[in-house]
């Protein structure tokens, strides 16, 4: 590759990275501060003087670990049962001669749609009546919901790209529906699969108002909610904050980067065609 | 009809089931629960009053409410800005990360690095960078000789500095699903048209935009339906202020119901900005179906 | 058939045991910021001495209106999962409103006027509605005028009593030390709770009401004077310049910094610009209320939390019985020497151990004892809405004192219909 075309890659490249990884540095940079460097003037971008107390200070003062693993259950339940009940309708719409397809998809996408945060007090009601406040499943059913317009339209977008009659030819050799089902269609779908639980794990693990509304035990807090507990009524500990964030966003960064091939392509195969 | 085609639309209503189940549970009772009370007069912190049933005043009173107006113009403010300037800022992003790079994960990481990060951790991010004299905003502008501008204090400037938090943020997802639709496009095409002596430009305009069409329309309704419901950023960034010129409808919801205890209302507030994603949806897919006509024609 | 036997009876054993003990397990829910440690020591110290009840503290969110907006939830839905809940002062008409608190007269009988008469006035006041009482008072908090008392020793300037004063004052300080980044007067400015104090405050010391008879008293020339005084200090330079955006704990950052010369607010201030490791402002701290105009009374905002049983508490007599534990001299003592929480018995403040640990406490007594309610009324957060999103409006320069006050006119006037 010609000098000058090379250049340009990396440049573009560098811009790329640098916008989305700005906050998350100024956040590491945040977390080796203490709280008067932060409010000194003129502003200081590298810490001066950095520090590992904060962190320290982050795990000490709250039960962060617990955070880390009730957001971690919430999630992988939550993706769990999203993408398997996404991938199910998401067949059924585009492999079974069900009627009305397009008018049972759109009906379930605008449901799905309908803002939760307005459903806040209608669903801890209906929480509080199951008995499920401060269980998981009071956020893995909300949020399986959450992700389910991303991934129904992802996965049948895939679906809608195998080859149409592959279950046919299946089961002319033999094979029940099911088992075509099985041991056709789902190795092929693979990568949409991923791509669904991604982007479903992602929103689950971000998610804020209802994980405030739903878990509120101390020790059964998630993530996000945890970490605004470190401010008080008046005080906002920045430098001890950014530090619970960093160990909050690592996992995420690291799941990310492994597989950004397979979230890309994931959505390439199905084409994302809407 | 056969047994078998019998067969396969009991099949796919058994496997639509679940979801039907989830959605009916999750939301279709909570929203009746909730339209139901939009048509009572219920303020939680004055319970001798009663909960009368008042049939559509609620909305009548949204119609004559000023806050209310406001917030559905400012949230309108976010969606026309930002809904338009995340496309354009993902689209960029998507399309220098489609280059090729040796090392994919870094440039990969800092596309989808933005939508990684909590809502709500963005907003307080961004509340810092654009505070008056901490912020590093206002610092770069020191340095390149410009006074300090009142950011969150200024009713124009806040609203500026939120659609760009909120674009910074939503343009990931953007770029996410963009850099998808990239991907599949052929390269025969670009080539062919290097053939025929077309510019960078030219390409861009007349390959990769309308190949990119059904990722842009998939992108643009998610977007959307998130644009009106915006709430974790202005919050975090300022509480709504100054004044209320910076606050959503997702917000005087919140602050209605949760914070006043006006349920009645609230709920009605709800239904009405429910009915106004179901607008938003409609549009597109009215619009998509209507190309999708065109182009077939 | 060994193994079925063994769970057997280990089953037996523990339903015996749980009827044995027949304990009862009360759920007490804080803020994430009430000191939730030193609460525990409370705890544990009453289940020392009461055998047969437990206690869990269930921590909230960080701020009173994430906690209140949380406890809304429930309440609303009528959960019993909670028995005692600590709750800000501006909650109790509420509460009382809508039926959550259970109002505690039953429960004190003949104890009552003796327990009511031993708090500081304010605070018993602010916790009984419509002559029931529905919490008891857990903690005190009040509004401060802090200020750098080398500067002004500095300048030879005596601290203000007027609102005059104190402008005077900080202008010939900053002209004096000619420093950039040094800010007059620092008080509460985003659309926070802490804002309508900013409001009231001025309001109070000019001999002003935000009420009167029931009615919003807006038209009474003393409603304009908060919104002038903060205009005056404004356009001298002395509030700093993105008032708009300063929230409580942002003015103490500053001060502790050496960057404030008077700055209004809440009791928890003193301790963390006085001790913080990284405070530069040790020694240099002073305390006095808050000033008023010239012939008015000076009066502070109350503040302070108050501990309420749920109405639909499984074990209210426990929970009462707890309650009164926490609403004690002893526990006071305790509060304020571990956590620097101002006492609500004025006894507690003159306590030798507890001055040692808090020696401000003596200047702080005065001040408590002229706090005042902020208004009580069952829809107190849209009344706080009204006032401090216009405070904040008009510090912010987008609105003008008129436009302000009419708002605020229109809006309590569906309140207080």
């Amino acid at each position: 590759m010609p000098l000058k075309r090379r250049t340009i890659v990396w440049l573009a490249g560098v811009v790329v990275a640098v916008n989305g990884f700005i906050p998350a540095l100024w956040i590491l940079a945040t977390s080796l501060k203490s709280e008067t460097e932060l409010m000194s003037q003129p502003i200081t971008y590298l810490p001066q003087a950095p520090t590992l107390a904060n962190y320290l200070q982050a795990f000490t003062e709250q039960p962060l670990l617990a955070f880390l693993w009730n957001s971690f259950v919430v999630a992988s339940l939550s993706t769990l049962l999203c993408v398997l009940v996404s991938a199910l309708a998401a067949y059924a719409l585009t492999r079974l001669r069900v009627p009305r397809s397009q008018l049972i998809m759109a009906a379930l996408m605008a449901v799905a749609m309908f803002p939760l945060v307005s459903l806040m007090v209608p669903l801890f009601k209906l929480m509080r009546e199951l008995g499920l406040l401060n269980t998981y499943l009071a956020l893995i059913l909300p949020y399986a919901v959450l992700s389910m317009p991303v991934c129904t339209l992802v996965l049948a977008s895939f679906f809608q790209d195998i080859e149409p009659d592959l279950e046919a030819a299946a089961m002319v050799d033999g094979c029940s529906r099911v088992g075509a089902l099985l041991r056709v269609i789902v190795p092929l779908s693979a990568p949409g699969v991923f791509t669904a639980a991604i982007l479903a794990f992602v929103n689950a693990w971000d998610e804020f108002l209802l994980a405030l509304t739903m878990l509120n035990r101390l020790s059964m807090r998630t993530l996000p909610v945890g970490i605004t507990l470190y401010q008080g009524e008046f005080a906002f500990p920045w430098p001890l904050i950014s530090a619970a964030l960093v160990v909050a966003i690592v996992p995420i960064s690291i799941l990310i980067a492994v597989f950004q091939e397979r979230v890309v392509g994931g959505l390439t195969a199905g084409g994302v065609k809407g | 009809m056969t047994r078998k085609s019998l067969s396969e639309r009991s099949l796919g209503f058994l496997l639509l089931a679940p979801a039907a189940l989830l959605l009916l549970l999750i939301v279709v009772y909570p929203i009746a629960n909730l339209v139901w009370a939009s048509f009572f007069d219920i303020h939680l912190a004055e319970p001798w009053r009663g909960e009368p049933f008042v049939a559509l005043e609620n909305y009548a009173r949204a119609f004559a409410d000023e806050r209310f107006w406001r917030s559905v113009a400012t949230t309108s403010i976010y969606v026309v800005v930002t809904v338009p300037g995340a496309l354009l800022v993902g689209l960029g992003l998507a399309l220098l990360a489609n280059l090729p790079f040796r090392v994919k994960w870094p440039v990969r990481l800092g596309l989808l690095l933005p939508w990684a990060l909590p809502l709500v951790f963005s907003g307080l991010i961004f509340r810092w960078f654009f505070d008056y004299r901490q912020g590093i905003v206002n610092d770069l502008l020191a340095r390149a000789g410009v006074d300090a501008l009142a950011w969150l204090t200024d009713p124009r400037l806040a609203l500026a500095a939120i659609c760009i938090a909120i674009v910074w943020k939503s343009s990931s997802f953007m770029a996410l699903m963009l850099l998808a639709g990239l991907q599949t496009i052929p390269r025969e095409l670009y080539e062919a048209a290097a053939v025929d002596g077309a510019t960078r430009w030219q390409k861009l305009v007349s390959i990769t935009l309308p190949m990119l069409r059904p990722a842009i329309m998939v992108a643009l309704i998610f977007r959307t339906i998130t644009a009106i419901q915006t709430f974790d950023i202005p919050y975090a960034m300022t509480g709504g202020g100054p004044g209320d010129s910076t606050e959503t409808l997702a917000m005087y919801i919140q602050k209605t119901t949760l914070d006043f205890l006006d349920f009645g209302y609230g709920s009605a507030l709800a239904t009405l900005m429910f009915c106004l994603s179901l607008l938003a949806t409609a549009g597109y897919l009215r619009y998509t179906r209507r190309s999708a006509r065109r182009e077939d024609a | 058939m060994k193994h079925l036997r063994l769970w057997l009876v280990a089953a037996l054993g523990s339903l015996c045991a749980a009827i044995a003990t027949a304990e009862t397990t009360l759920h007490m829910f804080t803020g994430g910021q009430q000191r939730p440690d030193v609460m525990r020591k409370v705890a544990d110290e009453y289940q020392k001495n009461n055998p047969g009840v437990k206690i869990e503290i269930e921590v909230g969110g960080a701020t009173s209106e994430a906690q209140q907006q949380y406890l809304n939830t429930v309440l609303a839905a009528k959960d019993s999962a909670l028995d005692l809940m600590l709750i800000d002062v501006v909650r109790p008409a509420q509460w009382a409103a809508a039926g959550w608190a259970e109002p505690l007269d039953g429960y004190l009988g003949a104890d009552k006027a003796k327990l009511v008469a031993s708090y500081l006035k304010a605070y018993g006041d602010a916790d009984q509605v419509g002559g029931k009482l529905v919490a008891l008072p857990f903690f005190a908090d009040a509004q401060f005028l802090y200020y750098r008392k080398d500067l002004l020793e500095k300048y030879k300037r005596p601290p203000p009593k007027t609102w005059d004063e104190l402008m005077e004052t900080a202008q010939v300080i900053m002209k004096g030390e000619n420093n950039p980044q040094l800010q007059g007067f620092a008080t509460a400015g985003a659309p926070i709770e802490g804002t309508v104090c900013t409001y009231l405050v001025p309001l109070w010391g000019a001999g002003g009401e935000l009420v009167r008879n029931g009615k919003p008293n807006l038209d009474a020339p003393e409603a304009r004077k908060p919104f002038e005084l903060m205009g005056r200090l404004k356009v001298a330079g002395v509030l700093p310049k993105n008032i708009g955006e300063i929230a409580t704990d942002r003015i103490r950052v500053d001060f502790q910094a050496g960057n404030v010369i008077f700055a209004q607010n809440w009791g928890y201030f003193w301790n963390r610009v006085e001790n913080d490791a990284d405070t530069k402002v040790k020694g240099k701290v002073g305390v006095t209320t808050l000033p008023a105009d010239k012939g008015g009374k000076s009066a502070t905002c109350i503040g302070g939390w108050q501990v309420a049983v749920s109405a639909f508490s499984k074990n209210k007599a426990e929970a009462v019985k707890f309650a009164r534990y926490l609403s004690s001299p002893e526990v006071s003592k305790t509060m304020a020497i571990l956590a620097s929480n101002l006492p609500v018995f004025p006894q507690v403040y003159k306590d030798a151990g507890v001055l040692k640990a808090n020696p401000w406490f003596a200047d702080a007594l005065p001040v408590v004892e002229g706090a005042k309610s902020r208004p009580v009324t069952p829809r107190y957060t849209e009344v706080s809405d009204a006032i401090r999103s216009n405070m904040n409006a008009y510090l912010a320069g987008t609105k003008t004192t008129d436009a302000a006050l009419a708002d605020m006119k229109s809006r309590l006037g569906t309140i207080y219909r």
